[in-house]
């Protein structure tokens, strides 16, 4: 048996896995990386992304998220995401996802230029939304 | 002494009374355990999130953020109070009411403007009432805050913060103490304490060989953000589990006195009762006589 890294992906609201993994690819602000097990400690700052999980030694046996942007840590073959939103790309609703990136441009659309505030938080939703929808279109 | 009618009606409506806040008891037992669980379903995410930020902050130490100066003068101040939606919760409301009322007092004597941000239409009906706009108000979210709802609020005051245009910013909100009990607080939510980040570095554990991409001090500018809005989901959803406590109170005391007043009427309704009988029988035995005769 070969030796295993304890992946967790946690979000503010739940747990969304939590099981042993033979590697982890991550995208991070600084480019994709990939964590194998010994690897070194590590903090890293993720992009939204996807993050892939290889859970088997088959071809088939990888686990797929849409990650909305987080923080990485790797500390004793234990890997701890934190992400903003995390969702199992099997389990992207894709008309949902695409229902609410048509919402939020609309109302993009009307609010006024100088709500920075709104408008910042309206692109960050739309970008989530987006980003499920990539993750969702590349599996298919 | 009443007649007998009315006190019967009187027995009657406070039954339905009494089935109301019975049912309601019953809601709002149900809704705070379902309430803890969500509390409880966000602990590892904070349990991480202390972890990262004490690694961080014992390789950065001394680093630099907007959102840990202190500021000296507090020129203008945002006050983010949360209440709920819905009333009769016994004074879950006003004692945050009251709370967020006094800050405002202490900030206009000594000269500083206040900026409201209100969670729950309790809140906002009271400070429009009052001729306060706040900021931004947020409804219909205090029984299931989401971290998106957490998020949106702390959207306003990060970069209003960082850019100097605040000076500080505390948040008023119910602290769920156990079942029976809250108390409200006042929690300083900006900026951020230094002890802090200093118990937190004085638990990490890693090696010192630890790689941080890009560095310490970048990961610390992103991570502090994101622990503004983990503080500000924790009030919410510690608000809205306080928020059934004080229902489930409220509407047991209602219910008890209900319960009291219907004995209370009930004894009265039968002491009429007893009353008209006994005038009854003497009317008759009266009539009889005056028939003897």
């Amino acid at each position: 048996m070969a030796r295993t890294l304890l992946c967790e992906i946690v979000t503010p609201e739940r747990i969304v896995y939590d099981a042993e993994v033979q590697m982890v690819i991550a995208m991070t602000s600084t480019g994709e990386v990939g964590i194998l097990p010994l690897h070194a400690p590590l903090v890293t700052v993720l992009t939204p992304g996807e993050l892939r999980l290889k859970v088997g030694e088959g071809a088939a046996d990888w686990e797929s998220f849409a990650i909305a942007g987080g923080y990485m840590q790797v500390h004793e073959d234990k890997v701890i995401v934190l992400a903003d939103d995390a969702l199992a790309v099997s389990q992207i609703d894709r008309a949902r996802a695409m229902e609410s990136a048509e919402r939020i441009k609309a109302r993009l659309a009307e609010l006024p230029a100088d709500a920075t505030d709104e408008r910042s938080e309206c692109e960050r939703d739309l970008a989530w939304c987006e980003m499920q929808l990539r993750a969702a279109e590349k599996r298919r | 002494m009443a007649n007998l009618r009315d006190i019967k009606k009187r027995i009657g409506s406070v039954q339905s009374t009494r089935q109301i806040t019975r049912t309601m008891e019953m809601v709002s037992t149900a809704k705070i355990k379902k309430a803890q669980e969500r509390i409880e379903s966000a602990r590892p995410y904070a349990l991480a999130m202390m972890e990262l930020l004490g690694n961080v902050t014992r390789f950065a130490s001394g680093a630099q953020h907007p959102l840990l100066e202190a500021r000296e003068t507090r020129r203008r101040v945002v006050a983010i109070a949360i209440t709920s939606d819905r009333g009769l919760a016994g004074a879950f409301n006003s004692n945050i009411l009251k709370l967020t009322e006094e800050y405002l007092r202490d900030a206009k004597a000594a000269g500083t403007e206040v900026d409201l941000i209100t969670v729950g239409k309790k809140a906002a009906a009271y400070f429009l009432y009052r001729g306060i706009t706040p900021m931004a108000q947020y409804r219909d979210i205090s029984d299931k805050p989401t971290f998106a709802d957490a998020k949106s609020i702390a959207n306003h005051v990060i970069r209003a913060y960082s850019e100097a245009e605040i000076d500080e910013v505390v948040v008023l909100f119910n602290r769920f103490v156990n079942v029976a009990d809250q108390s409200p607080e006042l929690y300083k939510l900006l900026p951020i304490a230094p002890t802090v980040l200093e118990d937190a570095a004085e638990r990490s554990d890693v090696s010192a060989e630890c790689l941080f991409e890009p560095s310490a001090e970048e990961v610390l500018g992103v991570l502090l953000p994101t622990y503004v809005e983990a503080l500000i989901f924790r009030a919410l959803m510690e608000s809205a589990a306080a928020e059934h406590g004080a229902r489930r109170k409220a509407m047991k005391s209602a219910t008890d006195n209900a319960s009291e007043m219907i004995v209370t009427l009930t004894r009265s309704y039968n002491r009429a009762r007893q009353a008209a009988i006994t005038t009854e029988i003497s009317e008759i035995i009266g009539g009889a006589a005056a028939l003897e005769d």
